[in-house]
C-alpha cells in the first residue's frame, strides 16, 4: 500500500508539470496584454518598457517559462495588480470558504446519490426508480446560479428564515482561526453560537452546489448499483440466504463504488467550476468568487494564480481518490 | 416422504417480445441421500429449476406448479421464511467460480456472512472454527481464509464455493454445472470432491449438467430434459443401459468414444426450438428419427414404465401393470 501511494504521488508529478504549461500557454495566448491591461491604451511608450521589463515580459519566452515555474515552485504567484498583495497569501486566505463550501456539497450530494440512487436501483421499475430519473435529468439541467437565486428567494427573501450570502454574519467570525473553516474554529473555539451562525450561511450555497452535482451522482450509483445487483456473486450470496439490505450495501453497493470513486474524481473539476458560479451568486468569499472578481480587472497574476491552485486542488483530490479506491479494493493494491 | 417433491412446475420469462417458456409441467421427486442428474442441452430450463428451488429467479420470471421440500410449499413460502431455508437447508453452487465470489471481499468475510445470515449471535471464534474445518475437508488451507477472491485458482475458488454452500451443512445441495468453466483435470477433482461429499455427508444432491458422462459415476437417478420439458426420468442404470426416448439415445451415442474404430464425431441434427414460438405437438418432433404422425400433433403426456417415466409417443401402448 505504501509504495502504491508512492507511486501515484511520484507519477503525480509530470501531470502537474504538463498542466503548468498548458496553464501558462494560454495565459499567453488569450488576447489581452497585461501591461496594456494595468497602464491603459494610452500609456507612453517608455513606461510600457519598464512595465514589461518589470514583469519579465520582454525576455524570451522559454526564459519567461523557465521563470514561470521557477516561482510556482517557490510557491511565488507574483503580486496581485490590484491590492500588490502576493497572490499566494491572498489564495491562502480564501482557500478554506473554498473548501469549506466544496466539503459540505460534496457530503450532500454524496448522500443523495447514494440513498437515492441504491434505493431507485434496487426498486428498479418502480415508480422511486423512475422518480430518481426524473429527479437526475431534471437537476442535472437546471442552472446553478437559477437555482442559487430560487433558493434566495424562497428562504432568504419569501420565508426569511436563510441568509442569503456571505459566510457569518457581521462580528460572528472564530476568534481565533486555525484551519480557516468557520465550522471547525467555532468547534475549536466553543463558540457554539459562531458554528450554528456558520452553518446558517453555509445551508444555501451547499444545498445549491450539492443538490447540482447530486445529479450525477443518482445516476451512477444506480447504473453501477444494479449492474453489481445482477452479478453472480449477489446471486451466490442470495443463495446462502444473506438479507437483501446486505446484499445491497455490502456486496453491490460496495462494489459499484469503486467505478463511481474513479469517475468522481473526474468530476471533480466540474464541482469546482459549480463553486464558481455559487460563490458568485451567494457572494461567497472563495477561491472561485476572487477568480471572477479578479477577472474583471484582469489582474493576471491573480487570475493565473487561482488557476493553478483550482488545478493543484483537482490533482490532490485524485490522488487521495487514488488511495481510496486502493484501500476498497485489493486488486489494484497489489 | 421424499426430501423434495416437484409437481407440474412451469416457469416463463417475461421478455419484451413475448413471453418465453423455460420449464414446462416438470414433475420429479428426489429422496433423501439421493443423487439426481439433470441432463440436457444449453437453455432446456436445467438452470432455471435449479434456481428455482431456491426461489433466486431474475424478478421477470413467474413460476407455477409446487415444490415441496420436506413438505414445504417453497413456491408460497414467505420471503423471509425463504431466506432461512437458502443455504442453511438447500444451498448452491454455480457455473462459473470466476464471478461467484464477491471480488472485494476476503473469504472469511463471505463465511461469516453465511453464519450471520442464519445465526446472528454465533461467535467469530466459533465461525472461524467451523469455516477451516470445511475448507480443510476440501483440500484448501485454512490459512487461506484471509484471502481475496482473486488470489485463488478457477478450480480453488470452485471448492471455496462449495465450501460456502456446505457450510451450514443443507440437506440439499444444488450443483449448476459446477465444472463447465474448468479445465478438464481440476473438472475430475472437482467431480471427486463432490463425490466424496455424497459419501460422507448426509445429503441429497441435485447435479445439473450437459455431460451425461461425467456424473453417471455419481447419480443415483437422472432425468433428460430437452425444451423445458422432462422427457425421461429414471435411475441411472437403466437409462444407461435402455435410454428410451429418442432424445436420451441420441445424447449416449453423441458421447465421444475414442475406443471405437468409426472415430467420426457423432451429434444430433438440428437446432432445440424457440421457446417463444415452440414447434406443435412434441417438441423434439423436427428432430427425432422416429417421429410419427401424431407426435407433429399433440404434446405426448409422461408415461410410466416399470418406475421410469417417459415423455414420448412411442411408448402409448406398452402397460408396465399400474
Amino acid at each position: 500500500m505504501k509504495t502504491y501511494i508512492l507511486t501515484r504521488v511520484i507519477l503525480s508529478i509530470p501531470m502537474i508539470f504538463i498542466l503548468l504549461t498548458v496553464v501558462f500557454v494560454i495565459l499567453r495566448i488569450l488576447p489581452g496584454n497585461p501591461v496594456t491591461a494595468m497602464l491603459g491604451p494610452k500609456a507612453p511608450p517608455e513606461v510600457v518598457k519598464s512595465m514589461e521589463a518589470q514583469l519579465g515580459l520582454d525576455k524570451p519566452i522559454i526564459v519567461q517559462f523557465g521563470d514561470y515555474i521557477a516561482n510556482i515552485l517557490r510557491g511565488n504567484f507574483g503580486n496581485s495588480t490590484v491590492t500588490t498583495l502576493p497572490v499566494i497569501q491572498e489564495l491562502e486566505d480564501r482557500f478554506p470558504a473554498t473548501l469549506e463550501l466544496t466539503i459540505f456539497s460534496m457530503v450532500i450530494a454524496v448522500l443523495i446519490g447514494i440513498f437515492f440512487g441504491s434505493f431507485a436501483a434496487s426498486h428498479y421499475g418502480k415508480t422511486v426508480d423512475v422518480m430518481a430519473r426524473i429527479y437526475s435529468i431534471f437537476v442535472y439541467s437546471m442552472p446553478v446560479f437559477w437555482f442559487g437565486i430560487m433558493l434566495q428567494l424562497i428562504f432568504g427573501v419569501w420565508f426569511k428564515i436563510l441568509p442569503v450570502s456571505g459566510r457569518a454574519s457581521p462580528f460572528m467570525t472564530p476568534d481565533n482561526l486555525y484551519t480557516g473553516l468557520y465550522t471547525i474554529d467555532a468547534i475549536l473555539n466553543g463558540q457554539w453560537n459562531v458554528l450554528y451562525d456558520a452553518l446558517l450561511h453555509l445551508v444555501l450555497p451547499s444545498v445549491t452546489l450539492g443538490v447540482v452535482i447530486s445529479s450525477i451522482f443518482v445516476r451512477m450509483v444506480r447504473s453501477n448499483v444494479l449492474l453489481s445487483l445482477s452479478s453472480q456473486y449477489v446471486i451466490s450470496a442470495r443463495s446462502r440466504g444473506v438479507k437483501e439490505s446486505k446484499i445491497l450495501y455490502a456486496h453491490a453497493l460496495k462494489n459499484a463504488m469503486i467505478p463511481i470513486l474513479t469517475i468522481m474524481g473526474l468530476q471533480f473539476a466540474l464541482l469546482l467550476g459549480g463553486a464558481v458560479l455559487t460563490e458568485t451568486t451567494f457572494s461567497w468569499p472563495g477561491i472561485g468568487s476572487y477568480l471572477v472578481e479578479r477577472i474583471r480587472y484582469r489582474d493576471f497574476p491573480a487570475i493565473q494564480g487561482a488557476v493553478v491552485f483550482f488545478a493543484l486542488f483537482v490533482v490532490v483530490v485524485s490522488i487521495l481518490i487514488d488511495i481510496i479506491n486502493a484501500w476498497m479494493d485489493p486488486r489494484v493494491r497489489y | 416422504m421424499n426430501l423434495l417433491e416437484v409437481r407440474n412446475l412451469e416457469i416463463e420469462y417475461l421478455t419484451r417480445d413475448g413471453n418465453l417458456k423455460a420449464v414446462e409441467g416438470v414433475s420429479f421427486s428426489l429422496g433423501f441421500h439421493e443423487t439426481l442428474g439433470l441432463v440436457g442441452e444449453s437453455g432446456c430450463g436445467k438452470s432455471t429449476i435449479g434456481l428455482s428451488l431456491l426461489r433466486i429467479l431474475p424478478i421477470n420470471a413467474r413460476m407455477k406448479g409446487r415444490i415441496l421440500y420436506k413438505e414445504k410449499d417453497v413456491v408460497n413460502l414467505p420471503d423471509e421464511e425463504m431466506r432461512s431455508v437458502r443455504g442453511k437447508e438447500i444451498s448452491m453452487i454455480f457455473q462459473d467460480p470466476m464471478t461467484s465470489l464477491d471480488p472485494i471481499m476476503r473469504i472469511k468475510n463471505q463465511f461469516f456472512e453465511t453464519f450471520r445470515a442464519h445465526f446472528p449471535k454465533m461467535e467469530e471464534d466459533e465461525m472461524f472454527k467451523i469455516s477451516s474445518n470445511v475448507l480443510k475437508s476440501i483440500g484448501i488451507d485454512p490459512s487461506r481464509l484471509e484471502n481475496y477472491p482473486f488470489e485463488f485458482s478457477g478450480g480453488m475458488r470452485q471448492r471455496v464455493m462449495i465450501a460456502l454452500a456446505i457450510v451450514l451443512n443443507p440437506s440439499l445441495l444444488i450443483a449448476d454445472e459446477p465444472t463447465t468453466s474448468l479445465d478438464v483435470v481440476v473438472q475430475l477433482q472437482i467431480m471427486e470432491v463432490l463425490k466424496e461429499l455424497k459419501e460422507k455427508k448426509d445429503m441429497s444432491m441435485i447435479l445439473i449438467t450437459h455431460d451425461l458422462g461425467l456424473v453417471a459415476e455419481i447419480v443415483d437417478k437422472v432425468g433428460i430434459m430437452y425444451a423445458g420439458n422432462l422427457v425421461e426420468f429414471g435411475d441411472v442404470n437403466s437409462i444407461y443401459e435402455k435410454p428410451l426416448h429418442p432424445y436420451t439415445q441420441l445424447l449416449l451415442v453423441s458421447i465421444p468414444n475414442v475406443k471405437l474404430e468409426d472415430m467420426e464425431l457423432k451429434y444430433i441434427k438440428g437446432n432445440l426450438p424457440s421457446l417463444k414460438s415452440p414447434p406443435a405437438g412434441c417438441k423434439f418432433h423436427p428432430r427425432c428419427p422416429f417421429a410419427m404422425d401424431i407426435c407433429t400433433r399433440e404434446d405426448p403426456p409422461t408415461f410410466e414404465l416399470n418406475g421410469r417415466k417417459v415423455k414420448c409417443w412411442l411408448y402409448k401402448g406398452e402397460k408396465d401393470g399400474s
